[in-house]
Order: structure tokens, then C-alpha cells, then sequence
């Protein structure tokens, strides 16, 4: 069954057609990714799932219910949680205090709001210390966001979106940067992530996307090209001219 | 934390005795001013320079209330909070939805409008003259009138404020506006809606802000134009920047500092605002957390001195 679903999306940037009537539908418990090259529309996919932009027209439905329009701020709520491609996390905050945000957000009720103290949450306390723990940051709760690596800071990202205990994950490019060692833990973490949510992720390196993912997306100028099994992606003539052209082949 | 306590209340309790009773309220009462400015400055990263709109649109409602109407004390006190968070709604709703620039100049341009609309309004606020004749009706049988009775009244509203304001930047509340100041962006994705949170934070801060307003106009009787000019706005802004705008006592350490300066220099030298923007340019070029960080700077570095 289908989790989510896009119909004819698209999204124009006055004469830029940056995602151009795109139809996905994302099998619940699935790991699908979307694969393209730079500036093919995935971060503008995942921006109108997520109500940063409204979409030019087409619709989004989530959980067979039409999503298409919901404010930004309410789809976490509805159990959709993203990762940016480029990190964006809470500098000045502890790696603690990053995800207990997140997961404050998403919490059964926000009760004492005002006057509450911050340790008296005892589940959304439990629920940051689990992100943490997925990401394997668990030791450096403490420390502040801007003072660890960027690899460590790529991890982070991951947790404030696992933190909101989310039903479907997106997540935006999240070896951005990392090196190849590095880039090794993020594929491992990925993969034990695989199965517990829905999850869509963006790659542009083949390598991860081949071996982790159930499904296949390929976007080029901002319209789907091809889509499939990892095995039935590699051998399509259309998406290696189009994209793995000079890489892999 | 406990010493922080202990310091403030000797200093509440000697205050009186070192500077005259009315500087001495006044300190207090700029430092409610200054505590919900705080929550916005501070905690939400959002310099609102038109605080006074709401200081003085309180000071304007509830003193006339007394004057006229005869209203007690605590009624007064009352509507001036409610003044203030309600002044604070309409201009944080017309100035939540820009950023930057934009914001600060919106909240500016509103407190000029409220300004020129006191200012005008001559019948009711007197204009530049001000309106005087606001009384300090007794409340339960004490008599307000005597300097020392109105001391111990503004001291015991700003430890309730200063006792709030602290529930409040603990809260899930407090984090959230912080989160907020970091990432704007992050926080919306999280799942708050920023403009709202936003908006609280100006309805609470505009609350402090009305109880700071009635308490002034009935410690010097009158509510003068500048109580609801951008004189009052900048003051604030500048007591909580030279303080230090990222704790709680920043703008309690900044009002101190402010308007004890501003009470012994200005009898003494007449250019003396000269000096604060020396103290400012100092802030703003090496100290961002103000009094409060150089504090901490200067133990840890005699604590490290004493160690090697
Ligand atoms: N906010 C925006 N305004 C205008 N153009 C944009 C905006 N966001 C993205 N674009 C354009 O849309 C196209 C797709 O960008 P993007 O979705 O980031 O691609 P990808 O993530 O696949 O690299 C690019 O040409 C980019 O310049
Ligand atoms: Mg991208």
C-alpha cells in the first residue's frame, strides 16, 4: 500500500520548471530513492512534500488523505520528517537539546507549555535520548551543535528528524560532504534505519543508492525518467544516457 | 544560581539607602521593562525598537483610569498588563511576518504612530507636556504616597516578574523562541508555527512591558511623551545590550547600570550619553554578551590565574 503519493506535481520558478508533473507513489515500509543530477528538482520535491513551497498544481497525498497545502509547520505533526541537505540544526543548542525540540514538537500534548519545567517531559526526553542513540551520538549529548564535526553534524541532522518519531522519513542528500569513511557509517546507519520507517532519500552517489534501496527514482529537469528495481534502473538505456552516463558506465 | 539570588535581594534591600527611593524604583521598574523586551531580544533573536508603544500606551490607559475614574492600584496594574500584552498583539501581528531590517523598522515606524497619536491627542495625554495628576491610590490601607512603601511595592513586582520571566525561559516555551533565534527554518520544519510563537512572545514581553508603564506613571505621577517615544524604545534596547541579552539578569544588570549612570551623570555632566555610547560601541565590538559575559570572562580567568 502506498504511504505517499505525488499526482502531476509541479513546482515553476517564474520560466523554471523545477519538478515537472511528477506522479511518485512510495510503498509504505519501503526505502525508495531519488536519484538525478544536480539542479534535476529533488530538493524541490522534498520542499513542496513539506510545505515549504506551495506547488504551481498537482496534488499530495499522504496516508490516503490530500495533503496538498498544508502549512510547513504542521506536516511533522501528520508524521512526515525531512534532513537537509545542507545541515541545518540549532548551533548554539546541545546535541540534547537539538532533538528534544523535535520530539517537544511532535509530543502527545503540550500541557504546562509556559510554566512546565524541561526535565518534567519524561517521554520526550526518553524519545531525544533514542534519536541520539540511532545516530550513535549518544556520548556527546551535551556538547554544543556548532563545536562537533561536520561529519558528526550530518548525524545530527538525521536525529532532529528521527526525534519527531515520524512514520516517513525524507532524507535530503544525507552524505552531503562526508568522506568516504564517514560516508560508510551514514550508509550503515541508513540501512539499520531500513524497515522501521518509510524511508525517500535523495543520493547522487550511486554506489549507496544501489545497495540500499527497494525502489528507484530517476529525476532529470525536474520530470521523472525511469523508476524501478536497482537492477532494472542500472540496466535502463534512457537513465544512462541521461545520468550515469560519464559516471558509471 | 542561589548566590545570584542572595545578591539581588541585598541589593533590593540596600538600594533605597544608597540612591534616593524614587532612582531606586525606578531601577526595578526598567528592569520589568527590560525583562520583556529580553524574552524577544534575548531569547527569540527578534530587536523590536518600539517596546515603548506598549510601556507607554499602559501608562497612558491606566493612569488616566486613576486620575479620572479613580481606579485602585491593583485594577490599574491590572489593565496596564492588559494594555500592554494587547498593544503587543496588534503590533507583533502587523510585525511577525517580516524579518530583518523589515521587523526592526515596522516596529519602529508603529511606535512613531503611537507616538504622533499621543502626542496629538493633547485633551486626553496633554501632548508634550505630558499628562500629569496621575495619583498612587492606597491599596489595602497602605499608603503608597511614602517614598519607601512605593519601594518595597516595585521591588516586590519585580521579584514576582523577574520569578515568572525565569518559569518562562525554562519552559518548553523559553527553548522553543531560542530555537527559534537559531533556526528559523529548522523550527518550522520541526513543527512550530513560527509566526505564532512569535506573537506570543510579543504578547508576553508586552505584559511586562504595561506593568513597567503603570508603575512608572504613578512613581513620578505624570506619564511624559517619552514614555511612549522611541527615547524609551532605544533606552531599553541599549540597558538590555549593555547587560548582556543572552541570560535572565542581563536586563536587570543592564537597568541598573542605565539608570544609575543616567541619574548621577546626568547632575553631574551635561554630555554623559556620550559615555553610553562609548560603553555600547565597547559591547558591540567585544563583549555581545554584555556585563553579564565580562563577569564570566574575568572569574575564569582568575580562576585560571590562580591555578597555574
Ligand atoms: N527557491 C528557488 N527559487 C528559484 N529557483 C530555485 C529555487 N529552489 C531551487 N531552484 C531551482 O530549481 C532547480 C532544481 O533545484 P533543486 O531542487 O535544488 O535540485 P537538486 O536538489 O536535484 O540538485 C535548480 O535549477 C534551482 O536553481
Ligand atoms: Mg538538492
Amino acid at each position: 500500500m502506498e504511504i505517499l503519493e505525488t499526482k502531476n506535481l509541479t513546482k515553476a520558478f517564474g520560466a523554471l520548471t523545477a519538478v515537472n508533473a511528477v506522479s511518485l507513489a512510495i510503498e509504505a515500509g519501503s526505502l525508495h530513492s531519488i536519484i538525478g543530477p544536480n539542479g534535476a528538482g529533488k530538493t524541490t520535491l522534498f520542499n513542496l512534500l513539506t510545505g515549504t513551497f506551495q506547488p504551481t498544481s498537482g496534488r499530495i497525498i499522504f496516508d490516503q488523505k490530500e495533503i496538498t497545502g498544508t502549512p510547513a509547520s504542521r506536516i511533522a505533526h501528520l508524521g512526515l520528517a525531512r534532513s537537509y541537505q545542507r545541515t541545518t540544526v540549532f548551533p548554539a543548542f546541545s546535541l540534547f537539546d537539538n532533538v528534544w525540540v523535535a520530539a517537544f514538537a511532535t509530543g502527545k500534548s503540550w500541557k504546562g507549555l509556559l510554566y512546565r519545567e524541561i526535565d518534567s517531559y519524561s517521554e520526550v526526553a526518553e524519545r531525544a535520548n533514542l534519536a541520539l542513540r540511532d545516530v550513535g551520538l549518544e556520548d556527546k549529548s551535551k556538547q554544543l551543535a556548532r563545536e562537533i564535526s561536520h561529519g558528526e553534524q550530518r548525524q545530527l541532522e538525521l536525529a532532529i528528524a528521527l526525534a519527531a518519531a515520524p512514520r516517513v522519513l525524507l532524507l535530503d542528500e544525507p552524505a552531503a560532504g562526508l568522506s568516504p569513511e564517514e560516508t560508510r557509517k551514514m550508509v550503515a546507519l541508513v540501512r539499520a534505519l531500513k524497515g522501521r520507517y518509510t524511508i525517500v532519500l535523495i543520493e547522487h552517489k550511486m554506489d549507496i543508492i544501489m545497495s540500499v534501496s527497494d525502489r528507484i527514482s530517476v529525476m532529470h529537469f525536474g520530470s521523472l525518467i525511469a523508476e524501478g528495481t536497482p537492477a532494472e534502473i542500472q540496466k535502463n538505456p534512457e537513465v544512462r544516457r541521461a545520468y550515469l552516463g560519464g559516471v558509471a558506465a | 544560581m542561589k548566590k545570584s539570588i542572595l545578591i539581588l535581594l541585598a541589593a533590593v534591600a540596600l538600594l533605597p539607602f544608597v540612591v534616593r527611593p524614587a532612582i531606586a524604583s525606578e531601577v526595578w521598574i526598567f528592569a520589568i521593562f527590560g525583562l520583556g523586551l529580553n524574552l524577544l531580544l534575548g531569547y527569540t533573536g527578534l530587536l523590536s525598537f518600539g517596546q515603548s508603544t506598549f510601556f507607554g500606551s499602559a501608562a497612558y490607559v491606566a493612569g488616566w483610569l486613576m486620575k479620572i475614574h479613580g481606579v485602585n492600584a491593583f485594577l490599574a496594574l491590572g489593565i496596564g498588563v492588559g494594555v500592554g500584552a494587547a498593544s503587543a498583539a496588534v503590533v507583533g501581528y502587523l510585525c511577525v511576518q517580516r524579518s530583518g531590517l523589515y521587523f526592526i523598522m515596522l516596529t519602529f515606524a508603529l511606535n512613531q504612530l503611537f507616538y504622533f497619536t499621543a502626542y496629538q491627542w493633547t485633551s486626553v495625554t496633554g501632548g508634550e507636556d505630558g499628562m500629569p495628576g496621575v495619583p498612587r491610590p492606597a491599596l489595602l490601607g497602605i499608603d503608597f504616597n511614602n517614598p519607601l512603601v512605593y519601594y518595597a511595592f516595585v521591588s516586590l513586582l519585580f521579584l514576582i516578574s523577574l520569578y515568572l520571566m525565569k518559569k518562562i525561559v525554562e519552559s518548553p516555551l523559553g527553548k522553543i523562541l531560542q530555537a527559534i533565534r537559531e533556526n528559523e527554518v529548522r523550527a518550522e520544519a520541526v513543527g512550530y508555527n513560527v509566526p505564532r510563537f512569535k506573537l506570543l512572545a510579543f504578547v508576553i514581553g508586552g505584559a511586562f512591558s504595561g506593568l513597567a508603564g503603570v508603575l512608572y506613571a504613578m512613581l513620578f505621577g505624570i506619564v511624559p511623551l517619552e514614555a511612549i517615544s522611541f527615547v524609551f524604545s532605544g533606552n531599553v534596547v541599549f540597558a538590555t545590550l549593555i547587560g548582556g541579552s543572552g541570560s535572565l539578569y542581563g536586563p536587570v544588570i543592564g537597568s541598573f547600570v542605565f539608570i544609575w549612570l543616567s541619574e548621577s551623570m546626568s547632575t553631574v555632566w551635561a554630555r554623559w550619553p556620550l559615555l553610553l555610547g562609548v560603553a555600547f560601541v565597547l559591547v558591540v565590538l567585544f563583549l555581545r554578551g554584555g556585563i553579564v559575559e565580562a563577569w564570566s570572562r574575568f572569574w575564569s580567568w582568575k580562576s585560571s590565574k590562580q591555578k597555574t
